[in-house]
């Protein structure tokens, strides 16, 4: 049964002349997984608001939609409510309450449910999300990861028979992604609940999809099977093919011709058992040892870290334990590792704002935490907080440049110059007169990058750039990066995301339990890792050990041929 | 949203106006009357700290009656939220807090209402933090009328959103509305009645208090007032919120 | 934090009998009724907190009462009898040091009972009540409880990230640090505002806004709610009759009177004697159980 139809449906904002969303037919069946994505802006937060009224945004609309077979418009506010379940991209904002059980009950008590039944749906779903044991906590007191299952479970408490997601786990780290959506993906196999989201974690997503919709400008461009749709964008040589998961990838660039027809690798496991099939007689390159110290010895230094300890409290554990790396000047480093190993706070000890108990932080020599702020900070050392939204201050993005030059003692020619530089750098132009809110995540980013290079560091520190941005934005990101590096700035950068260390990264080291536990250039790094590396290395390491990239295990790929 | 017929819930707003109005024409001599006749008249705390719930009573009910939007109810938790948690921005400046500002801002930028709400769940709310006393219900009262009062003025075009205006009113409602209010409760709940003297011993000893407290409060409504009420301007436009 | 054994009562109850002891304790000017109510206060507080209440009475407490006591004979001078002259001519009246006395004693009582009152009616306690009458303030209380700590965060977030941009808001002299406050607290009121709209609509698309909305809680009202009600009450009537027919009051001017003893006074005051004990009397059944399951285990 078709629990959406939609045809011919149009929408622009007030005021636009452009269609945020133009002639769109779509048909969504009763219990289908449905996965959309598209670039930022390409209409797919817009298309799933529609489905939703009370979320819809104001502006002209045409064409319709038809829910369980009634006109959307017509389906009572009640019914609404309780069916078309509806999960934000922040769980910080869309848990409205200050408990976990209140907050279990809040759309029920909405619906006006007795305390009975309320108690029993509570119940229900505390058990099915596995959260009794957090019930009676104050929400504070949760992981982001927690969070999102929260506002999950409340919304299944209501007994929705769609469930709509926007870009549900874009503030996870991977861990807590993949337990969010093997839950998605039980609601929708266990309980038949339609589920219908945007997501940016392809990798995980597309085996439980049983369709992906592809989105470009408003318009649909592909609206199939994943492995039909990923060929049709391959086909189309679409930019968002870019991030299809990795084995898709590889396997289209590798094989060109009749065997095409076949069903396309959308996992490890299927890329893994294609290249068993096709390169196994490739020769396993030895396995290479840990390699000790790279640093070659006639580079200075620019961060080292020596036998640092650090705990919050002197009672307390220790959070850095016998830290030492050395960053040479105009490396670029990635530190890698799960929540909580104390990356950030190292970060924190670099920026000065705590200081070690034992051991030295230095920064070209000298020791942050006794610096003058002004010095630190000035033509020295950037940092860009994890959350680019701490760092604006004024109404319009050019006010916001301007802003951090304010003290600096240049002439406003001078300063007009330096905001011109850094606005072609960062490709800031069109954006100049918004609201620094009114940005994207990934055009946030940058315009807070641009804050940063302002005041001309000579050593960047990044915490977590890639959170929340889409493909094409990281791409665009480790491009700056890349190009900032070949001015000469030393990148040091914390990051969940492996396969973007992998492949901007000039050397990774991975953070365990308050220390570097191992580091090398990337290639060597990941080639050493079994787990903790990038899903092209998982599919081919059996094969390559030291590929890493997806252009990597091409490349191999395509010399096995040659052979 | 749910759109119910205009005069039907006009009508009802109407109704529950009116049993307020009952009430406190009839609570409100009730309990002076007993205080006199019953408590010898002699436990004016007590009697003025029920007169003052009394006063919370009507604004309640006409809110509640209203049966306030989603966004309604998040801009006044998000306002209380900033006044509240404003404290601890400035943990560096200890007795010089901006919550009297932001409550005036509230006021000038979402009505008197809003500035009632704000300003009482405001001393509800960080009472919660530091806790309650019998100093909570005063504390409501006094950032709610000044709230409700910085709405009132502001809708009646007496107060200006100019800086000057607002430092004004600021500065005085700090050491007239509030300060009289919090010295006032002091002297209840130590001497028998209210005399002269002890009040203006309250007043001569809270006073170094009371001018702290608007010297920070004219200080940061010169500075953050236009900037705060740019930005809720903003969220008024941007997100079709208009005055309640 | 100890476990209490009112404290485990549903909200109301625990509400009545704040309500009921606070109220008495202001009303009540009376000697007698008076230390009752500051033993109960005393013996609660400690139940409750354990040796830090024994400190906090002693060293706030105990000065304030001193100051407060001080304070009404200063300023006034009802009374008939007059004890000595204060340089400024105004005299010293017996009547108005024993008032003081008994004025700083109820103040410091009440204070303790609410000392007592927030370890016992916590946030969601009031919320759920609130909620009974008022749920759409009741609401903002329980969605201002959730954005203060998430505020809180945010500003010290702010703060690093602004540090990091050389903006130290918590340096430079006092004009400095009061305009790097009113920076952070800036940057706040854009960020949460943003955010906050995405709030609204996750309450829309729970259903907010619906008709006919009812109020879930984990309280239950069980039996022994009633029982404790139910005793409490008629307490609380045999008090309040007292109060009525004047048998606990007493009249400080101009001269000092109190009533005599009388058989329904001293009732009066056995049954305030057991309200303000109620808590730990309950306390200590409790404890006198688990005693005995313990040594039967």
């Amino acid at each position: 049964m078709e629990i959406y139809r939609i045809q011919g449906l149009s929408f622009a904002f007030p005021g636009q002349e452009k269609k945020a969303l133009s002639s769109i037919n779509l048909t969504i069946s009763s219990g289908e997984f449905v996965t959309v994505i598209g670039k930022s802006g390409s209409g797919k937060s817009t298309l799933l608001r529609q489905l939703k009224p009370v979320l819809a945004p104001h502006g002209t609309r045409s064409g319709f939609i038809e829910y369980n077979g009634k006109p959307l418009g017509e389906v009572g506010h009640r019914t609404q409510a309780a069916e078309i379940g509806f999960v934000l991209q922040h769980p910080d904002n869309s848990i409205v309450t200050d408990k976990v059980w209140h907050e279990l009950a809040f759309g029920l008590e909405s619906l006006g449910l007795n305390v009975g039944t309320i108690r029993l749906r509570v119940a229900e779903m505390a058990s099915f999300f596995g959260i009794q044991t957090w019930f009676h906590r104050s929400v504070t007191e949760l992981s982001g990861g927690q969070k999102q299952l929260l506002a999950l479970a409340s919304v299944m408490a209501m007994h929705p028979s769609v469930l709509i997601l926007d870009e549900p786990t874009s503030q996870l780290d991977p861990i807590a992604a993949a337990d969010f959506l093997a839950t998605v993906g039980k609601i929708n196999r266990e309980l038949g609940t339609t589920v219908i989201m945007t997501e940016h974690r392809l990798e995980e997503v597309l085996p439980l999809s049983d369709r992906l919709v592809v989105m470009d400008d408003g318009c649909i461009i592909a609206d199939d099977t994943p492995q039909i749709s990923g060929r049709k964008l391959h086909e189309l040589g679409h930019p968002m093919y870019a991030s299809m998961p990795a084995p898709m990838r590889i396997y289209t660039s590798v094989e060109t011709g009749a065997i095409f027809s076949q069903q396309l690798p959308l996992t490890v496991k299927e890329g893994r058992q294609w290249l068993l099939n096709h390169f196994s007689n490739g020769a396993v390159e030895p396995a290479m040892e840990i390699e000790e110290d790279l640093v070659a010895a006639d580079r200075p230094i620019a961060i080292e870290f020596r036998d640092v300890w650090f705990k919050y409290e002197k009672t307390g554990p220790d959070i850095i334990k016998d830290l030492s790396i050395r960053v040479p000047k105009g490396e670029f480093h990635c530190i890698v590792g799960g929540n909580g190993t104390g990356k950030s706070t190292a970060l924190s000890l670099l920026a000065g704002i705590v200081r070690p108990y034992r051991g030295k932080v230095l920064l070209e020599g000298r020791q942050p935490s006794s610096m003058k702020t002004s010095d630190l900070f000035r033509k020295f050392l950037g940092v860009l907080p994890q959350n680019p939204q701490a760092l604006f201050v004024k109404k319009t993005v050019e006010l916001d440049l301007y802003d951090i030059l304010s003290d600096s003692g240049l002439s406003h020619e001078q300063q007009k110059l330096k905001v011109q530089d850094v606005t072609v750098f960062a490709e800031l132009e069109p954006l100049l007169a918004k609201h620094p809110y009114d940005l994207s995540g990934g055009e946030q980013q940058r315009a807070a990058l641009a804050k940063v290079l302002l005041l001309e560091p000579s050593i960047l520190i990044l915490d977590e750039p890639t959170k929340g941005l889409d493909g094409f934005f990281k791409e665009k990101l480790g491009l700056f990066l890349q190009k900032l590096n070949a001015q000469g700035v030393t990148i040091l950068m914390v990051s969940h995301d492996v396969e973007f260390c992998a492949k901007y990264g000039e050397v990774c080291s991975m953070f365990f339990d308050g220390a570097v536990v191992s580091s090398g250039s990337a290639e060597s790094f990941f080639s050493g890792n079994s787990f903790y590396t990038t899903s092209a290395n998982r599919m081919a390491r059996h094969l390559w050990r030291d590929a890493v990239t997806v252009e990597g295990v091409v490349q191999r790929c395509l010399n096995s041929r040659k052979m | 949203m749910l759109k119910q017929p205009e005069n039907v819930s006009r009508r009802r707003l109407g109704k529950r106006t009116l049993t307020a109005a009952l009430l406190i024409l009839i609570v409100i001599p009730a309990t002076i009357l007993m205080g006199v006749f019953f408590l010898d008249d002699r436990k004016y705390y007590f009697i003025s700290l029920l007169l003052l719930l009394y006063t919370f009573i009507p604004f309640a009910i006409v809110f509640e009656g209203r049966k306030p939007q989603a966004r309604e109810l998040v801009v006044i938790a998000v306002l209380t939220a900033i006044a509240v948690a404003g404290r601890s921005a400035f943990f560096m400046l200890p007795q010089f807090k901006p919550v009297l500002a932001i409550v005036i801002v509230a006021g000038v930028s979402f009505g008197a209402e809003a500035g009632f709400l704000v300003g009482a769940a405001t001393a509800l709310v960080s009472n919660f933090f530091f806790g309650q006393g019998p100093w909570t219900p005063w504390q409501m009262f006094g950032f709610g009328i000044i709230g409700f009062l910085a709405g009132a003025l502001f809708r009646k075009g007496w107060l200006k959103r100019s800086k000057w205006s607002l430092c004004l009113f600021g500065g005085a409602a700090a050491i007239v509305i509030y300060g009289s209010i919090m010295n006032v409760s002091s002297v209840l709940m130590v001497t028998p009645q209210l005399n002269l003297q002890a009040l203006t011993a309250a007043f001569a000893s809270g006073f170094w208090f009371d001018f702290v407290h608007a010297v920070a409060t004219v200080f940061f409504l010169f500075i953050l007032a236009r900037p705060m009420l740019e930005k809720l301007d903003r969220i008024k436009e941007k997100y079709g919120l208009l005055e309640p | 934090m100890r476990r209490d054994s009112f404290a485990g009562f549903h909200p109301f109850v625990n509400l009545a009998y704040f309500a009921l002891v606070i109220g008495c304790s202001m009303a009540f000017m009376h000697p007698l009724s008076l230390a009752i109510s500051l033993i109960g206060a005393l013996s609660y507080s400690v139940v409750l907190n354990g040796r830090k209440a024994i400190l906090f009475n002693l060293i706030y407490m105990l000065p304030l009462l001193l100051v407060l006591a001080a304070f009404n004979p200063l300023f006034n001078h009802a009374g008939a009898t007059i004890l000595f002259y204060l340089p400024n001519g105004n005299h010293v009246t017996k009547e108005s040091i024993v008032y003081g006395v008994a004025a700083a004693c109820m103040y410091v009582t009440v204070i303790i009972w609410f000392s007592c009152f927030n370890k016992v009616m916590t946030s969601d306690k009031l919320i759920y009540l609130f909620g009974k009458v008022m749920p759409a303030l009741s609401l903002i209380l329980s969605m201002t409880l959730r954005f203060v700590p998430r505020y809180r965060h945010q500003l010290s977030v702010i703060s690093q990230a602004q540090r990091c941009i050389g903006r130290d808001v918590t340096q430079g002299n006092f004009i400095q640090k009061a305009r790097g406050g009113l920076r952070m607290v800036s940057i706040l009121t854009t960020w949460a505002f943003e955010n906050a709209i995405e709030t609204a609509d996750s309450m829309k698309a729970r259903g907010y806004g619906l008709p006919k909305r009812t109020s879930f809680s984990i309280y239950r009202f069980d039996r022994r709610d009633i029982i404790v009600l139910a005793i409490l009450t008629a307490l609380a009537a045999v008090v309040l009759a007292g109060a009525a027919w004047g048998s606990n009051s007493i009249r400080f001017f101009p001269s000092i009177a109190v009533k005599g003893y009388s058989p329904f006074g001293a009732a009066v005051y056995g049954a305030y004697f057991i309200v303000c004990l109620l808590p730990v009397m309950l306390q200590l059944m409790e404890e006198v159980k688990w005693r005995f399951i313990e040594s039967k285990a």
